[in-house]
């Protein structure tokens, strides 16, 4: 190891630099954490004092409320949109970016932009994007190629109204995860690939055997991060529908919130909390496993 | 694993730790809810925590009355800090609750959270100290008895009065041939011929949720009186009463008949009101309080002189009378027992004797009877009308169910009204849904 070669000086010096963020991490993220799991066993209206329920809060979330059922099986599939979104959309750019001889620089700004643009004003811009009276974007370009049959109120929709959420969330980052996959493919050795191709390799199989492996620690990586901020993902879906209409756009999060917030039920949104924590460490979890199985194969 | 970073988790965490860290005791402050307490009137800043529009009526003649109470008491400030998202509002208010932080002055409806706030002395009699400044009759009776918790006593005073009105436009009525309801049974009639005639039948705020609800509440209001969602929200009345099913079916016609614009679920506030002022759309339900963008030459040329409104229609068998329907005094605001003293006594008794003037002259109506409003110099005659009308409304009142139910079954509600109104669910799937929900909540939120 490394650090076992620095003189014991330096050892103090780390742990000088690395103690301050640790606390910090552990003030600010994993005492929330220990205090959610806390007051999940407790109902609690925020003004009367805590009432200890074991786990009653458990079992209502887990067999007595069909919102939270409805509200993860709408977040999976909000992770599922802005997975293939962020991360297939990043790949191809890419790939495409790696391509282009001239104007890379213009292009990549461009995609990165909507990553620096505020979450508000992004949710503004696509209430106008999908809105049907007046006719937005969308539809106007659906009247435009003779689609008109297909236009209509995407927001409040229930079969197209999670989409319409997932997407803007999509767009937004694909900037961000297309210049870090960017920045891992110039680092893909060009003789590597020069040779493959003498030897008869076509594009895929550069892709495959070469491009891919290369990239994969930095494809781990951004899996984790587009997961999780998936998972996490609130903004967007609260200031476009706040969940509805019904609860065809209700996430865990914003459910959460709610509970918490609106309906001041401090212990069973800590409940859902906790689950949400415990779902996001098995998403890492099984993501880390496939993707190093996949390597070791 | 230190990449992993659970931020919304987290953030709604660490709000809980929060909470919990300021607000653990949970229990009632020291407090005497003395309304005239002893002591010298010590200038300092108070602050009230409002919903209100920042440019508003309200804020503005208050801001004024503090100004010249500054004068007489210098070092006093009045700080307003306003959230007029009301979602927003509660959320801030709720929590500030929690962490015992609540300023001098706040606002807040007569939801069952402040009825516990009350309860734990936490706020002050507002009608024994009301009495005491010899204000209270001066106040407008259903202003008063908005901001009554069911039990009758009162916390919060009122600094508005509206009446909410069908606004409709003749022009498009008489294109469409057809008249003005006499029974809310006529809707749906109405509407289809609306439809019929290329126009949208009424404008609606869908976003904000409180517009459908409005419509949730009138059937019952009429059919069964202001005691049907007392009832209703502790669960002793249930939507599979003949008043419930007869709304939901209701309801669900207006859906069928297509009363609402096509994705009226993400329209918001603004847009709704767009719809009716520039003619697309025939009917906008809608209080006094946009008297001044409906009946001053703030409105479109367009429509100007096709604008009208009717008050809320009968039923065959209606329990209310006509004068009878949404007349709500505004959100109201309680004053924290906490922090009273003779200061913030005082600067009431100033506040209060002296608001009725100054709000009236903004050509609002005051919550109480005692001064005439300033009809603005560009108004249409449909204000004055509207402004004659408050004095002749009836004693019982329409309240809005947001303010009513327990938050959980509301928000329950809000979510299945939009679903049954765009034809998601049948009124049977309604019911069953509701009457659950509010079986498991209302109860425990009203015990």
């Amino acid at each position: 190891m490394s650090t076992s070669m620095l003189p014991s000086r330096s050892k103090t010096s780390v742990l000088v630099f690395l103690i301050p963020p640790l606390l910090l991490y552990g003030v600010a993220v994993l005492l929330p954490i220990l205090q959610s799991l806390f007051l999940s066993f407790f109902d609690w209206d925020g003004i009367t004092s805590l009432r200890f329920v074991g786990f009653d809060n458990y079992a209502r979330m887990f067999v007595g409320d069909d919102v939270f059922w409805t509200a993860f099986s709408n977040s999976l599939g909000y992770l599922a949109i802005c997975l293939i979104l962020q991360l297939g959309g990043a790949l191809v750019v890419a790939s495409l970016l790696i391509s282009l001889r001239r104007g890379r620089e213009v292009v990549k700004t461009l995609y990165l932009l909507p990553a620096v643009i505020s979450t508000v004003a992004i949710a503004f811009l696509f209430q106008r994007i999908y809105s049907l009276e007046p006719v937005g974007l969308l539809n106007q370009l659906l009247a435009w190629v003779g689609l008109e049959g297909l236009q209509q109120a995407w927001l409040s929709d229930v079969d197209t109204v999670l989409a319409a959420v997932s997407i803007p969330e999509g767009w937004r980052f694909t900037g961000l995860y297309m210049l870090i996959i960017y920045a891992a493919l110039l680092a893909v050795p060009q003789e590597l690939e020069e040779a493959a191709r003498l030897d008869g390799a076509n594009w895929w199989q550069v892709f495959t055997k070469i491009r891919f492996p290369y990239i994969r620690p930095v494809w781990i990586t951004t899996t984790i991060m587009a997961s999780t901020y998936a998972l996490r993902g609130f903004d967007i879906p609260y200031l476009l529908t706040n969940g509805g209409p019904g609860q065809a756009s209700e996430l865990l999060t914003t459910y959460m919130y709610k509970t918490a917030f609106t309906h001041t039920d401090y212990g069973y949104a800590s409940t859902i909390s906790v689950f949400i924590v415990v779902e996001c460490l098995i998403a890492v979890g099984l993501i880390i496993l496939l993707l190093r199985r996949k390597a070791d194969a | 694993m230190t990449h992993i970073r659970i931020r919304a988790a987290a953030v709604a965490a660490a709000a809980s730790v929060a909470l919990v860290l300021s607000g653990c005791s949970g229990g009632a402050p020291a407090a005497t809810g003395e309304i005239d307490p002893e002591g010298e009137i010590q200038p300092r800043e108070i602050s009230w925590l409002l919903s209100r529009p920042a440019d508003g009526g309200v804020i503005t003649a208050m801001q004024q009355i503090a100004d010249e109470y500054a004068e007489e008491h210098p070092g006093f400030s009045l700080n307003l800090i306003t959230t007029p998202d009301r979602p927003s509002y509660i959320q801030k208010y709720e929590t500030l609750a929690a962490a015992n932080k609540l300023p001098e002055l706040f606002d807040t409806d007569a939801t069952p959270f402040a009825k516990k706030l009350a309860d734990q002395g936490r706020m002050i009699d507002a009608e024994a100290l009301l009495k005491d400044l010899d204000l209270y009759d001066d106040y407008r009776p259903a202003a008063l008895n908005y901001q009554r918790f069911d039990d009758g006593s009162l916390y919060m005073i009122p600094f508005e009065f509206q009446l909410e009105f069908f606004w409709y436009n003749t022009a498009l009525f008489e294109e469409a041939g057809v008249e003005v309801p006499e029974s809310l049974d006529d809707f749906p009639a109405m509407c289809e011929a609306l439809r019929a005639s290329g126009v949208t039948p009424i404008a609606l705020d869908g976003q904000d949720q409180w517009p459908l609800e409005r419509y949730m509440a009138y059937h019952p209001f009429r059919t069964a009186g202001p005691e049907y969602v007392q009832e209703l929200k502790r669960g002793d009345a249930a939507f599979a009463d003949p008043d419930g099913e007869a709304a939901v079916e209701w309801l669900h016609s207006l859906g069928e008949a297509g009363c609402f614009a096509e994705g009226f679920s993400s329209t918001g506030y603004a847009d709704a009101q767009a719809l009716f002022t520039s003619g697309k759309a025939a009917v906008y339900n809608i209080g006094t309080w946009e008297l001044a963008n409906l009946a001053t030459e703030n409105l479109d040329a367009g429509v100007r002189d096709d604008i009208d409104y009717f008050t809320l229609p009968m039923t065959p068998d209606a329990v209310t009378a006509e004068n009878e329907y949404v007349t709500p005094s505004g959100i109201g605001m309680a004053v924290s027992a906490k922090t009273f003293d003779p200061l913030v006594r005082d600067f009431l008794a100033f506040a209060l004797e002296r608001y009725p003037e100054v709000y009236a002259t903004t050509g609002a109506l005051s919550p109480t009877s005692n001064v005439e409003t300033t009809i603005p110099d560009n108004a249409t005659p449909l204000y004055q009308r509207a402004v004659e009308q408050a004095d002749g409304v009836g004693e019982k009142i329409a309240m809005p169910w947001d303010t009513q139910l327990d938050p959980a079954s509301n928000t329950r509600l809000q979510q299945e009204l939009t679903l049954l109104v765009q034809g998601e669910i049948t009124p049977d799937e309604f019911i069953e849904t509701m009457d659950a929900t509010i079986a498991r909540n209302g109860p425990a939120a009203f015990e």
